[in-house]
């Protein structure tokens, strides 16, 4: 039995999806399918508009970006295997989704995230004196609103803040999370390196900002530590 | 700011390798390497502390945001009336 792709999308797929060369496919009506899509596919609903909310930063495009995914993900419903990761297969579509049209509708200057720091830049970069808070001021992370943090992130370039969506909210493992950026492992730990170095930066101004801890005292920290 | 006791592993090393380590991606030899090292070494094991704090908080933060159900409903309608098409083609 000759399995198409797991991650194609190809919409002429679907329509010869009666010529489907899986036994499952074509023993199943097209109601049957949408009823087994409907099962399978739309409890991950919440965790994709999540996603889309961080993705286009308002719930207009985000409902439309989860729409126009289900409705991909539907026509490319055949060329699933069933039994492989059905939430990553879904997150894939949504990402493909969301570079091809929304990044292009927003024609925002795009974000660019440089992946091209060589491991000695890495090593270079990590020090003690870097900025940011001390286990001590913890606290001041737990104290911040939920909203200051989904700011903070939404703040970093988006390329950074997809790899640590998908890590941190959604448990990808770097494996997974390279498959639905369509990116090398590599890439995805130095997006997610980069982001929570620059998000950690940007909570420690809000965590000064808010009074929760001083700047004097961050301050003083780096002095010491120089 | 170094403790200022010698260390097996550099600190750069493991602070480059902090990331890899919080998510449970790291290989086992270097993860036995990094959690020695940050046992006998409290400046860096500030910085995993935080580190850790600052995914957790991520993980939080992002875990409220209510789908709104005409949005599910309307995709499910879709869902079945696209398959009603595919049957009359």
């Amino acid at each position: 039995m000759t399995e198409p792709c797991a991650t194609s999308l190809d919409f002429d797929e679907v329509a010869a999806s009666g010529l489907g060369s899986d036994l499952m496919t074509t023993t199943e009506t097209a109601e049957e399918r949408a009823q087994r899509f409907e099962r399978d596919a739309m409890p991950y609903i919440d965790q994709l508009y999540g996603a889309a909310m961080r993705m286009t930063r308002n719930p207009t495009d985000a409902e439309d970006l989860v729409q126009e995914t289900y409705l991909k993900a539907f026509g490319a419903f055949t060329s699933f295997t069933e039994g492989t990761n059905l939430k990553a297969w879904l997150f894939r579509i949504l990402t493909n989704t969301y570079i091809n049209i929304y990044r292009k509708k927003q024609r925002q200057p795009y974000q660019s995230a440089t992946d091209d720091l060589t491991d000695g830049q890495l090593h270079e970069a990590e020090s003690h004196t870097a900025r940011g808070l001390r286990s001590a001021e913890t606290e001041a992370l737990d104290r911040l609103a939920d909203s200051d943090v989904v700011e903070a992130l939404a703040a970093i370039p988006e390329d950074f803040r997809l790899a640590v969506y998908l890590v941190d909210v959604e448990g990808f493992a770097y494996k997974e999370a390279a498959e639905i950026m369509g990116t090398p492992v590599g890439t995805v730990m130095s997006r997610l390196h980069r982001g929570r170095k620059l998000l950690r930066a940007s909570l420690t101004d809000y965590a000064i900002e808010r009074g929760f801890v001083t700047a004097a005292s961050t301050k003083a920290e780096q002095d010491a530590q120089t | 700011m170094s403790c200022g006791n010698p260390h097996q592993t550099p600190c750069t090393e493991v602070l480059s390798l902090i990331t890899v380590y919080v998510d449970g991606e790291i290989d086992e030899v270097h993860q036995i390497e990094v959690t020695a090292h940050l046992h006998e070494c409290p400046p860096c094991g500030d910085q995993f502390a935080v580190e850790l704090r600052v995914k957790e908080r991520v993980r939080e933060a992002c875990r409220c945001e209510p789908v709104p159900e005409r949005l599910r409903s309307r995709i499910v309608a879709e869902i079945h009336q696209v398959s009603i098409s595919y049957r009359l083609d």
